[in-house]
């Protein structure tokens, strides 16, 4: 038997502790599943394992002997295997070139193409899955990708194999499917980490789940003894959430209807009213839809039925332009792909979607143009030098004000959120959700999508729980338990 | 710690060395900046010292009527590279409309008795109606179907090649009347080509679209991001074809200063200059990923491909030697430009 430990790990960035003192060992033959909110310190620990960092103190072990890596490459060679939720798979390869990239066998100067399906069909039958070795990687439904992907790792025989939210993007039926294969290998000696947001997978695939909280290690519980209520409890403690300031509130006059609103396989029958100043929230799990339904109703995307309505008027031919032109805004997901032109300056940046405000006959007027940049800078508190500064050069957090004070200079009356405290510090997190709350007391209305459950109840009124593209669930944010939340988008039964 | 956490010690860091920048800092940072500007100067200081007859008003004013034909097109070139597409037609549209322009000036003139003095005008007309068609037809296969516009142009290229040929059935038209050929070849004041005149007016009018109209703004805008641009309300699919249009028209009219400076129109015209139009805008600074570029960046890479070309023909080395040298000189621009963009 193989055992995998953490020794007292601790890790200190400037500012947090990401861990502190974690002691657990993982024993091979069995299934781990390491889970905690956003921020509880699962990736550090894994990516301590992996090589990728180093503890600041304490130590990590394996048999008793000390694992130290320079790199994640050389952590892979001594038999840390790590398999991502982004896969890395080459689509026009086949399956078989994809599990032996770097190293097919040749006859001569040649590949030797019958030993390379050979080899390859050998690692296929390791997880009982059928798939043809000859197969593109395009042509293969994700979970069958996830597999090929493990396999790949797997056939360098690593001594640990941690798996990084496999499940993300996958359906449910495809998640049974990966898990069947998954238990295959627990026969080998191989100490098997997965890392996981869905709760309800814990009991279908693992033996025992570790939780950490805020860097802290809660425990490790065998999942025969564990119910529901217990993970719950070892997730989220008994923690007090913050709620926004009593005076802010919505009005009664209904801005936005939503109804029937479906796209494929994205969202379906989607309806809702979003009424003047209030701040809706949108919770669920990754996958759930919350993203491309936001899409679809500021016009990124289209959608196949169902209507738009605001202030009674149906909204037709929409696209971004006409919605943005009607007092419609979105700050995306994805800042640097799609919230920002990281080639432009703050300034440039933030009039982008408010051009139209500072032309006359289509000719840009400097002085408007510097009032509008220089009042977001102020009302938001953007941290810059100068405003010709690159917009790449900001922090995290100033970026997403940028995209914010980009869309506050079009003057919106609703604006839509998505993840908009993804990826910046708690400080930046609380000006925003202030600006929100300002937005509301001037009756513009937000529409917030986030994975942060207690942000959602902190920041909005009203919470809308989505699961598989349908709207599940609706509660009032102050009536809401965090726990009572989290169930309703596992979308599990009581245990 | 979760994924995507930006790393905030690199950002400060960059925010800071933006507020300090001491002396010598600053002068790196100014010599990056206007590096291309700072060769052109120290190539015009050499030659005038070494070429005979360089440096002199008639010779720097004949490097500009030289270089004024693809210069007109670099202009509009410059729109379509920072808008992030590519147009390889406009060689074949400088053929199209020369052509164009000679057959109609003499046909109407034949068919019903006009004289050429106002037929040509019409033929000018109709040249620059059929390169925008030509552009807005690039720019709709290229928004509607997602082809890229390098291939899209590719296509027009021969298209418009066979087109012309057709028109000419293989000889040059001659029917053009004297005047047309003061456009290409006539001087005002006796000493500044008209050409020369054209092509700094279309970069003062190119300058202020880019730089201060909400039009500029948009074309950077979509080539720096489209998806933001997009999700910002900007009509992305208008701005690619109105820039695409554009540059056909600029081909056009490189097109008619051709055939008024040889007083033909002729289907062998314009080979190969889209390349050397594009070299000149990389060289001032474009970049092909788009959102990158300034008119007057164009306008020093156009100068700068003049003045090499005119010193190597002044100090009388042969055609073979030109290209060798005009190539690596191509070469070593991007390569500095590249540096400019990189981080420290």
């Amino acid at each position: 038997m193989n055992v995998l430990e953490a020794a007292h790990i601790s890790k200190e960035y400037p500012g947090t502790m990401a861990l502190k003192d974690v002691s657990v060992s993982f024993e091979s033959g069995k299934i781990h599943a390491l889970i905690g909110k956003n921020g509880s310190g699962k990736s550090t620990l894994v990516k301590i394992f992996s090589g990728a960092i180093e503890p600041t103190r304490g130590r990590a072990l394996e048999n008793g002997r000390e694992l130290k890596f320079s790199s994640p490459a050389e952590a892979f060679q001594e038999g840390i295997a790590t398999v991502y939720q982004e896969l890395s798979l080459s689509p026009y390869l086949s399956v078989a070139e994809n599990i032996l990239m770097g190293r097919l066998p040749r006859k001569g100067p040649f590949v030797d193409w019958k030993s390379t399906y050979a080899m390859a069909e050998e690692q296929l039958k390791r997880m009982k899955v059928s798939i043809p070795p000859s197969a593109l990687i395009a042509e293969l439904p994700v979970w069958q990708c996830q597999i090929v992907e493990i396999l790949k790792a797997m056939s360098y025989n690593p001594k640990v194999l941690i798996l990084d939210e496999p499940t993300s993007s996958l359906s449910v039926n495809e998640v049974k499917n990966l898990f069947s294969c998954i238990r295959q290998l627990v026969s080998e000696e191989v100490i098997i980490i997965f890392i996981t947001h869905r709760l309800e997978e814990l009991w279908e695939l693992v033996d025992t789940c570790t939780v950490l909280r805020d860097g802290e290690l809660i425990g490790k519980m065998d999942m025969k003894a564990a119910t529901h209520n217990d993970i719950l409890k070892m997730m989220f403690g008994d923690v007090e959430v913050k709620k926004r300031t009593r005076e802010v509130g919505g009005s009664d006059e209904v801005l936005l209807e939503i109804r029937g609103l479906t796209r494929g396989n994205k969202f379906q029958a989607v309806s809702f009213d979003l009424r003047r100043g209030e701040i809706l929230g949108v919770a669920g799990m990754l996958g759930a839809g919350r993203t491309e339904l936001l899409r679809s109703i500021f016009g990124a995307d289209p959608f196949d039925s169902g209507e738009i309505r605001f202030r009674g008027q149906k909204i037709t031919s929409h696209s971004p332009l006409k919605m943005k032109r009607i007092g419609f805004a979105l700050a995306p997901e994805d800042r640097k792909q799609q919230g920002l032109n990281q080639i432009m300056s703050v300034k440039e940046n933030l009039t982008l979607a408010a051009l139209d405000r500072l032309t006359r006959r289509s000719f840009i007027s400097r002085k408007k143009e510097r009032e509008l940049a220089e009042r977001q800078v102020k009302d938001l508190e953007i941290k810059v030098s100068d405003l010709e500064q690159p917009v790449s050069s900001l922090s995290g957090g100033n970026q997403q004000k940028v995209v914010v004070g980009n869309w506050l200079n079009s003057e919106p009356k609703v604006m839509f959120f998505d993840e908009p405290s993804r990826g910046i510090d708690v400080n930046a997190k609380q000006q925003i959700f202030q600006i929100i709350w300002e937005q509301s007391r001037k009756g513009i209305s937000s529409i917030i999508v986030s994975s942060e459950l207690e942000e959602l109840l902190e920041v909005c009124h009203r919470i809308l729980i989505m699961r598989s593209g349908r709207i599940v669930a609706e509660r009032r944010s102050d009536e809401l338990k965090l726990e009572d939340l989290y169930l309703l988008c596992m979308g599990a039964s009581e245990k | 710690m979760s994924m995507e956490e930006d790393n905030p010690g690199t950002s400060m860091a960059t925010e800071q060395t933006f507020k300090k920048g001491g002396a010598a800092q600053l002068v790196r940072i100014y010599v990056k900046k206007y590096i291309m500007e700072l060769i052109l100067a120290g190539l015009i200081f050499i030659l005038a010292f070494t070429a005979p007859n360089f440096f002199t008003v008639t010779n720097l004013l004949n490097i500009l009527r030289n270089v004024s034909i693809q210069g007109v097109i670099a202009f509009g070139m410059t729109m379509v590279i920072i808008s992030g597409e590519i147009d390889l037609s406009v060689g074949s549209t400088v053929a199209l409309s020369g052509v164009l322009t000679a057959y109609f000036t003499g046909w109407l003139n034949k068919a019903y008795g006009l004289p050429m003095e106002t037929t040509v005008l019409i033929g000018m007309a109709i040249a620059f109606i059929v390169a925008a068609g030509a552009g807005l037809f690039n720019g709709f296969i290229r928004t509607q179907f997602r082809i890229p516009s390098f291939i899209v142009t590719l296509a027009m290229l021969n298209a418009l090649y066979g087109i012309a040929g057709m028109i000419t059935r293989s000889f040059p038209i001659t029917t053009l009347p004297l005047w047309y050929n003061k456009l290409g070849a006539g001087y005002v004041f006796g000493v500044i080509p008209i050409p020369a005149l054209i092509l700094i007016a279309l970069f003062l009018l190119v300058l202020v679209i880019m730089n201060n109209t909400s039009f500029g703004r948009e074309i950077y805008a979509v080539g720096g991001n489209e998806e933001a641009a997009r999700l910002c309300g900007i009509n992305v699919r208008k701005v690619k074809m109105v820039v695409m249009m554009v540059v056909q028209m600029t081909a056009a009219l490189g097109g008619i200063l051709v055939s008024s400076q040889v007083m033909s129109g002729s289907h062998t015209f314009g080979k190969g200059y889209e390349l050397n139009v594009i070299a000149a805008v990389i060289i001032g600074g474009a970049s092909l990923g788009g959102g990158r570029g300034k008119p007057w960046g164009t306008l020093v890479g156009l100068v700068f491909l003049g003045i090499i070309i005119n010193a190597m023909t002044l100090l009388n080395m042969s055609e073979y030697m030109k290209n060798l040298v005009t190539g690596l000189l191509i070469l070593l621009a991007v390569l500095l430009n590249s540096i400019k963009y990189s981080k420290d």
